[in-house]
Parts: C-alpha cells; structure tokens; sequence
C-alpha cells in the first residue's frame, strides 16, 4: 500500500481547546471523541487521501496548545509544508493570540509554509468571532480562511482536502519549497526514509 | 477456492476469504504466487507465515530463507521490500498477528545478514518501522521501535548518508508525550518513545554525516521530551554514575530510562554540541516553571555534571549564569516572580559548581569567579533594600562562590581573594560613597569570607601575600562598619589556625578555662611579622579609634588580635603587642571623637589582651600575670566597666568612673617593663615612645607600605629573610616614628582627625580641649627629643597631602569590576601596588635607605 505519490506534512497549533484534536481525529477516524484530554506535547497521525487519482499521504502533527509545551510545539513547525492555525469561533481570547501565534510561525516556520486559518466549533449558538472578521484577518495576513465544526463534521474533510490539492499544485508546479539542502536526499536518491520534504514517490 | 488452498494451506474462514478476494485486485499483490513463475525468493518469504498468526513465525522455513538470504545476498533488498509489502497489507487489514511476524523476520534477516549486503535492506527495514510507528495501534509502535532500536545497535561499515532519521526523532518524542488513558499502555509507549530516541542518537552521534542530531531541529524535541519524563518521577534519587545493569528496573521506568538517555546524550556531546543540549534544557525548565522549587533543577543539573566530560563541566556553569543573567535582563513575568526564579537559578548553581571546580583549571576558575561576581554587582545594582527575593539571590551566589572555592586548590583560594578584593569599591575615608558601593562592599566582603572559609591557613607568609594584605589593610579602615566588622570576620579565618574564634569571640580576663592550644611561633611566621607586624596593628589599632565604631566592631577587632596573640606570641614579640595594649588604653583618654561607652571598650579590651599574654607567650611570665591580675582584682570592686564583657551602653556612670580620672586602674608602662625584666625579657623596646597615636594612620600607612615596596622591589628582602627574626624587629623599631603626633587642626588628617574636626566645628568639649593640650605638650617634646629626619618629614606635609589626594583620587575612580582578561592574575595586582609606591620612597629615598 506504499503506493502513495505525495507525502505532505501538517501541522496543528492554536491555543488549547479550540478542538485541534477534534478535527484530526474527524479527519482522520470519522469520529468527535466525547471528553477529549488536552494534547501533551505533539500527537502523531497519518491519512492517506486521493486527489485527482493521485493518492496523497497526510502526516499530521497535532501539537499541544499549552504554553508549556511551547518550545518543543515549535520544534515541528519548521518541516511542515501546511500550518493549521485554530481558534474557537465562540472564545475571543483564542482569536486575540493570533498575533503571537502568527509571530511563533514567522519565526519557527518556513516562509513559504501554506498557512490556513481556522475559525473552529461552527455548531455552537455562543459565537463570539463573526465570519468576517476571521475572513478579514486571514486576509491581511496571507492565509486561507475557513469555518468548521469537528462536532457536526463541516468543513472539516474540506479543510484537509483542499490543503492537499493545494499542496499537490504545488508540489506539481515545482513551486514547493525547497527545504533546508539537510533534509532533502543527497546522492540522488530518491527513496528516503523518514520522509523528508515533498517526497515525490514513484 | 483453489487459489485459496495455493496460498494459505489452511483456510482461515469467511472474513479471510474476503480479504483475499480484495488482495487479488491489488497491483502489487502476490498473483504471481500462484504462479509457477513465482521467484523462489518470494515463495521463501511466503512459507515463513503460518497459516494462523497464532502459530508464530515458522521457524524452519525462517532457517531456510536466511541461508538463501546468506548465499544469494543481492537478494535480499527484494526480499525486503516484499517483506514491506505484504507487511503493509496486513496494516491495512488490520491482521497485526502477521505483521508482527513480518516485522521478526526482517530482525532475523538484518542481525544475520552481514553489513555490505545490508544497505538496500535497510531501507525496506526503516520503511516497515515506519509503517509500524504510523499506526495507531500500540503495540505495532512498541514494536516497531524495538526493532528500531535493534537495529540501532547494530554496526554498518557503510551508513548510508542520504538516510535521515526527521521522522524517528519527531515521531518518538510525540510517544515520549503519549497519553494513553491506560496508564500502563502510555508508560509503554512512553518507553518506547524513550527507546527509539536512545536508538537514534547511538546510531548518529558519531557521524554527523549521517543526521547531525545535535541540530536544534532535533535537540529542541529529544530534549523536552526527556526531561519531560524524568520529571514526572515521584523523587529524585541523584547518583553520581549509573550502570544500567546495577540499577534494576531502570529500563521499566521512563524516567530512569529517560535519565540514562540524557546521560548518554550529555556523556556523548564533545565542546561544540554542549550548548545545543543546554539551551533546550533551559528552556524547558523555563517553560514548565521548574525553577521554584528547584529540586528537579538541582537533580537535572547534576546528573548533566555527572555525566558531562569533565573537561567542559564549566561550560555548564557558564551557560546557567548566563541564563541567571538574562532572567535578570528581563525575561517573561512580573519583576518578583523573575527575581525568585533568579534566586533558584543561582541556588542550583550553588550545587553544581563544586562539581565543576574539581575539573576546572587556570582562567575558567577566574572566569568563573568573574561571572559570579558580575551578577552580584547586577543584582547590587538592582536591589531595593526590601526585595526579599533579590537578597536571597546574592546569598545563594554567594554560596555558589563559596562553594566553588572550597574545590579548589589552596593557592587558587588565595588567588581568587585577592581577585575579588580588587573588586571590593574602596570608599577612601572621608570620601562618601553611594549606598550602592556600600552594598557592593558588603556583599563582596561576604564572598570573601566565603571562601576564606574554606581556605586552610598553614604559613601566614602564604595567606596574607604583601599585596593582599595590603589591600585588606586598606579596607579594614574604609569601609563602614558593618563591612569592617565582616573584614575582621576575614581576617579571624585566616589566622585562626587552631580554631580559637570561637572560644575568643568577645574579650574575657578568664582564660585558664578555655583550652587555648599554643604552639611555639614559627620562623617563618616570625619573619612575617616582623615585616608585616607593624601595619597590621597599626590598622587594628586605628579600628579601635573610629567613632562610628559599634560595639561588634570593638569585638571584632579585639578577636582578631587575641588571635594574632595566640599565633604569633613569642619573646621577639612580646615588647611589641604590649606596646599596642597600652597604645589602645592610651587612646581611650586621648581620642576625643569616642564616646564613654566606647572609652570603656577599649580600656577593657586592652586589660584583656594583657591578660591573655600570659597564658600564650611560652615563657612564665608570672609577675605580669600577678600585676595583671592585681588590676583585673581591683577593678572588680572599683570599676566593673572598665572590664569585660563589654556593654553597648554604660547609662549609670558618673563622670568620675571614666578611665582618665582612674589612672591608679590603668595597666603602668612601666611596672609592666619591670614585671618583663624580671621574667627575663629584654623591655628595652617598650620604653621607646608609642608609634601609636590618634592621627598617626597617614604616616604609618606609608611606613608599612615602604617596608612592602622594599620587598617587592627585591631591595632589602633578601636581607630581611636572612637576618635573625630580631634584626627584622630592630629594624621596625628604629622607624617607630614619635613624628606623627600633629596638631588636630591640621589640613592633611584624614580618618579621625576629621572627624574630629567636625566635633571641634561643633565647639570643643572638655575632653578635646584636654587632648589639645596633650597634643601640644606631646609635639614640644617630639621637637625636643625627636631625630632631625622625623622633624624633617614633619616639616614637609606638602607632599605627603597631595600624593595622599592622588592616591585617593585614582582609587576613587571605578575600576571596571571586569577587567581585560588577564588583568585579574596575580602580576597585575604587583603593577597597581607599585605603582602605589608611598611618598616618602620618591621624595625622600635616603631617609629610608637602611
Ligand atoms: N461544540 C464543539 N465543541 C468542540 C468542537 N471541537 C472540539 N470541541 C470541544 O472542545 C474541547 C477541546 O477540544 P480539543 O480537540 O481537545 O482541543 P485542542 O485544541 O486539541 O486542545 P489542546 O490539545 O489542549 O491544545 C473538547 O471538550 C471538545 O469536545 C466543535 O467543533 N464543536
Ligand atoms: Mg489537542
């Protein structure tokens, strides 16, 4: 089944609770845990999705939002390909960190990191963030925007999709970026394991 | 059903029959099995299952594939990625029990097969372990890392460079963080996690060609992820080495084995890679708050010591004060809870620097000095008297200074006292300093007794080096009380060499109780202090005149000559402290600037030097001790004040109890040269005018220091070592200068005098008009009876006053606390003092030519 022709790297952050554990687990096991415990450090799962034919592997690392768990979080933005920044439509201190965060991933990620933001918990009556305004903010910054609920499963196969495809255009248009020469294959090989970046697989 | 029964022997019912069926419409599925076709290598591969996962590997076909393996080994990449293959369609459809053998068959084939071969092999091996950690299952990841970490272990000729371990690294610190809701399932996992990171660094720490692990990327993540795991332990047990084998157990706990990693991660880091460890640890402790309390940190810090090649352990020390600088430069949080964090930084420093003293050498100790001393200065700079937190944390780099010194070397000690006390702000008298410098003073003076503690006193020639006791000679008079009291404090420790401080705390006529041990003077010591003698008592001496004097100054002072007494007593000496006792009895009449309670002090002090004399010169001196006794007697009826214990405060004494209106209580020059005739010493000496007076600091200042320059210069130190201790004595005396006395309104006083002058501002009292007339009856007859050359440099104060103000003026200006390097070593404490060179050597050599 190691037939897949793209490998791409995600990554998770937000403050805590705004549900980036319920959104991998929706992706990638079709369920929304009841009582799901506050991330340690970073959660790991994979999914392998089809776009366009093409089977496209998706590494999701799934990083705890506690600040104690800030420095090694930061750790694993620098290999993502796709940056998923979360916050909680109904908790506007979640909305107000995205400076800092936004500040985190300048420095941590790679430049030329995909960068999508989140407006989670779509389901909930208590809105607190109003569409546009998380529409507004991804904008002046660079970032798609979308809205989801881990809890009614909107948007949420969306999400992931639609940062494949992207990725895949990407990877396709040779425009994916180049990786610090450290992690690519050396001596021309193509097959690496522990994934390095695009992985274009044959 | 015939394809059913060509493949799997025996059916394993409906479900498999469906699988089958969906495997046939795979691509890479094993169709060609069926055939006849079918390469040998992958019938092999196929045998090795058993019909039921149960069952386990099949042993005797596993015999079979590794001897085809063996002989034909450019097979085995093909066998490998079959292996994969067929692996991950059991992954797939989630029939782990086949997985499981899958993932043993590729262990068995890669500790067989011998390592040219292996290369293509591998890199099938890494993508099942891989696959296996991408699952969710737990005990496919266990799994997989034990397969990892085997093949860790093992060596190849030829690593293969283009491999890279991002994924092994990321994937076993997020299992180190596992959460499983069954605690014995996460602690497995965590383990595992713990397992695979161990794995990976074994496999590329040597060769950075292969995966340079000590890149932050990796660091930043192994780490954390450690030290994640040691601190949830219950305690911390600290032991300085660890054998894995002698410890049991500790590969079923993480944070043993997470403990055992960080060791070998640390023991394995050479000089460039120690930071890389160390700035994620930090971090880490920063983020989880791990500072306060700070046990975690002081066990974490330790093993890191432990465990560090000893030759870098002071990097540790450099990186954790430089981490105590930047908490303090502004890190996160409100100032109090940083200036706490600060403290417990500076405590785990504490407990780790005598670690690093035992392995560090020449400038690291000096730097290492420097640091500490730089942060004190900081943190003076910063204090506002009331923060607790900020008092707590010069204590604890305090300690840390001390603790330090204690490892190391004697010589080194002396070394490091005379570096900080060039730190010391020298508040000149009469110069004001800041309250900031008085605080410098007294936290420096505290370091300084610090590790004077720890240094052991054999020869005072070696404690006290000419430049070093000058410099504390200097203080000793400059700073404020307090700090005066801590220099005494210094002093004690380096002369105590029988333990005496303690018994010898305050003054006492009662001795014989006390179990003083005397041993005869020692040559060496004699030849000291006939060099030396003069300044030290005259700067005790000039102590004991100080108005701002409290009564913990008086005892102080007291201790540390009843100790030099003890140390140094002998019948070549004996002339000269007695000289100094009555000096000090003297002065309590003659100062004017002390008060009564102070005038008592010094009375009682100097009986009680008297009456220590006896019990430590090793001649019998028992006329003196009779006299002495005799006063002590006579006073216990008369004038119990005049006696020790010393009060801080004499309320109900009338103006007839004072000292000068009881001169018939005083201790009399001159039965005391009777009673030391007729104990057979040669008095001579002490008939000859007192060189002490109030006033005379500035003129005995330069005296002592001629006497070092001389030996500094090479001069005369020959001399002074060859000649009998007696010469040296001799040679002293001649100089006892009877030329100092001068008048109290005169310009150039420093010290006392001018305090005295702002009482004289204030109106004269009865007291200094007397010392007035005395001082005036004492010059006449200095001109009557004084040698030309005295009144010669009487005459001449000009010069004296302006190299006294230079002096003064280039003390004054800061010296930077951090000098260029080097500038800290004993030759640049010799080019300062020369350059101190007194007055009287420049403008009148001759006089000084003996
Ligand atoms: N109503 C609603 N609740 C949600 C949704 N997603 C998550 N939650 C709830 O939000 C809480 C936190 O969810 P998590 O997924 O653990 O949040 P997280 O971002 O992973 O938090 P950390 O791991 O601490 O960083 C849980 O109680 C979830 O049930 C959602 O879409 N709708
Ligand atoms: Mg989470």
């Amino acid at each position: 089944m190691e037939d897949y022709k793209f490998l791409f790297k995600v990554v998770l952050v937000g403050n805590a609770g705004v549900g980036k554990t319920c959104l991998v687990r929706r992706f990638t096991q079709g369920l929304f845990p009841p009582g799901q415990g506050a991330t340690i450090g970073v959660d790991f799962m994979i999914k392998t999705v089809e776009v366009d034919g093409e089977k496209v592997k998706l590494q999701i690392w799934d990083t705890a939002g506690q600040e104690r768990f800030r420095s090694i979080t930061q750790s694993y933005y620098r290999s993502a390909h796709a940056l998923i920044l979360v916050y909680d439509i109904s908790c506007q201190p979640t909305f107000d960190c995205l400076p800092d965060w936004l500040r985190e991933i300048e420095e941590y990620a790679n430049n030329k990191v995909l960068r999508i933001l989140v407006g989670n918990k779509t389901d909930r009556e208590d809105r607190e963030i109003p569409r546009h305004i998380g529409e507004d903010f991804a904008q002046r910054h660079g970032m798609y925007f979308l809205e989801t609920s881990a809890k009614e499963a909107e948007n949420v196969e969306r999400l992931f999709m639609e940062i494949a495809v992207e990725l895949m255009e990407q990877a396709k248009c040779k425009e994916l970026p180049k990786y610090d020469g450290s992690l690519g294959p050396i001596n021309g090989k193509t097959t690496s394991v522990g994934d390095t970046s695009c992985c274009l697989r044959s | 059903m015939s394809f059913v029964k060509c493949c799997f022997e025996a059916g394993e019912g409906h479900d498999f029959l469906d699988s089958f069926v969906q495997k046939c419409t795979d691509p890479g599925c094993c169709c060609g099995c069926c055939s006849a076709l079918r390469p040998r290598y992958k019938r092999l591969v196929d045998n090795i299952f058993p019909a039921s996962p149960q069952d386990g590997l099949v042993k005797s076909n596993m015999e079979k594939l590794t001897f085809y393996s063996l002989s034909s080994p450019e097979k085995l990449d093909r066998i490998g990625e079959y292996l994969f293959q067929k692996a991950s369609r059991d992954i797939y459809r989630r029939r782990h029990g086949f997985v499981i053998i899958a993932m043993e068959a590729m262990d068995q084939l890669l500790l067989a097969c011998h390592s040219q071969t292996l290369n293509l092999f591998v890199e099938s091996f890494l993508k099942m372990v891989q696959k296996l950690l991408e699952s969710t299952d737990p005990q496919l990841q266990i799994l997989a890392t034990q397969s990892f970490v085997r093949f860790a272990n093992i060596e190849e000729d030829t690593p293969s460079y283009h491999r890279r371990y991002d994924f092994f690294v990321s994937k076993f610190s997020a299992m180190c963080h596992s959460n499983h809701g069954d605690t014995s399932t996460r602690d497995k996992i965590r383990l595992a996690g713990i397992q695979g990171l161990q794995g990976v660094i074994r496999k590329t720490v040597s060769d950075d060609l292969v995966e340079n692990i000590w890149e932050a990327q990796h660091m930043d993540k192994i780490v954390p992820s450690l030290l994640y795991n040691m601190q949830s332990a219950e305690k911390y047990e600290t032991v300085s080495c660890m054998e894995t084998e002698a410890r049991d157990g500790a590969e079923e706990e993480p944070p043993r084995l997470a403990e055992c990693c960080l060791r070998e991660l640390v023991g394995r880091a050479s000089f460039g890679h120690i930071r890389s460890v160390l700035r994620p640890v930090l971090t880490h402790f920063d983020r989880h708050e791990l500072w306060v309390p700070n046990d975690f940190a002081v066990h974490t810090f330790k093993i890191i010591m432990f465990s560090i090649q000893a030759q870098y352990s002071y990097s540790v020390v450099e990186a954790l004060m430089q981490h105590v600088e930047a908490a303090g430069a502004g890190g996160a949080g409100e100032p109090r809870g940083r200036a706490r964090v600060r403290a417990a930084c500076a405590a785990v420093l504490s407990h780790i620097v005598a670690i690093a003293a035992a392995d560090s050498v020449g400038p690291s100790v000096l730097e290492i000095i420097n640091n500490l001393l730089t942060n004190l200065r900081a943190s003076v700079a910063r204090d506002s008297e009331k923060e607790t937190d900020e008092k707590l944390y010069q204590e604890a780099l305090i300690n840390a200074l001390g603790e330090f010194s204690d490892h190391l070397p004697d010589f080194q000690k002396i070394d490091i006292m005379m570096f900080i006390v060039n730190k010391v702000p020298s508040t000149q008298r009469g110069a004001k300093g800041t309250k900031a410098d008085a605080m410098l003073q007294t936290i420096l003076l505290k370091s300084l007794l610090k590790v004077g503690t720890t240094y052991k006193t054999t020869e005072l020639s070696k404690a006290f080096p000419a430049a070093f006791l000058e410099a504390l000679l200097r203080l000793a008079a400059a700073a404020a009380p307090p700090s005066r009291a801590l220099l005494q404090r210094l002093l004690h420790t380096l002369l105590d060499r029988r333990h005496h401080a303690g018994l010898l705390r305050a003054p006492t006529v009662d001795y014989a109780e006390l179990g003083l041990t005397v041993e005869k003077c020692s040559r060496q010591d004699l030849i000291f202090i006939s060099k030396h003698g003069y300044a030290i008592f005259s700067s005790l001496y000039e102590g004991l005149q100080l108005e701002s004097n409290t009564l913990e100054n008086i005892e102080t002072i007291y201790t540390t000559l009843a100790l030099l007494c003890i140390e140094l007593a002998s019948e070549e000496t004996i002339c000269d402290i007695m000289q100094l006792i009555l000096a000090i009895q003297q002065s309590s009449v003659s100062n004017p600037v002390l008060s009564v309670a102070q005038q008592c002090h010094l009375v009682a002090v100097s009986v009680a030097l008297a009456a220590l004399l006896p019990h430590v010169v090793l001649l019998p001196l028992d006329r003196l001790q009779d006299y002495i006794d005799k006063i002590i007697e006579s006073r216990r009826e008369e004038a119990p004040h005049l006696l020790p214990p010393l009060q801080p405060d004499y309320p109900q004494l009338g103006p007839a109890a004072l000292p000068n209106k009881l001169p018939y209580l005083m201790i009399d020059q001159m039965a005391v040269c009777e009673c030391l005739k007729a104990c057979g010493v040669d008095a001579s000496r002490l008939q000859s005018p007192s060189p002490y007076a109030a006033g005379a600091a500035l003129a005995l200042a330069h005296r002592h220091s001629w006497v070092e320059a001389g030996a500094a210069q090479g001069r005369d130190s020959l001399a002074d070592i060859g000649a009998p201790p007696g010469a040296g004595l001799e040679l002293d005396s001649a100089h006892s200068s009877p030329g100092v006395q001068r008048h109290a309104g005169s310009t150039q006083a420093a010290g006392v005098s001018l305090e005295a002058l702002r009482r004289a501002a204030g109106g004269p009292s009865d007291a200094e008009r007397r010392e007035l007339e005395r001082r005036r009856a004492t010059l006449n007859n200095a001109f009557r009876t004084a040698p030309f050359h005295h009144l010669l440099t009487l005459t001449q104060p000009k010069y004296e006053i302006q190299e006294k103000l230079e002096e003064i003026f280039s003390s004054i200006s800061e010296e930077p606390l951090l000098p260029a390097s080097g500038a800290c070593s004993p030759a640049g404490n010799t080019k300062s003092y020369q350059q101190s060179v007194p007055p009287y050597t420049k403008y009148f050599p001759e006089l000084f030519l003996y």
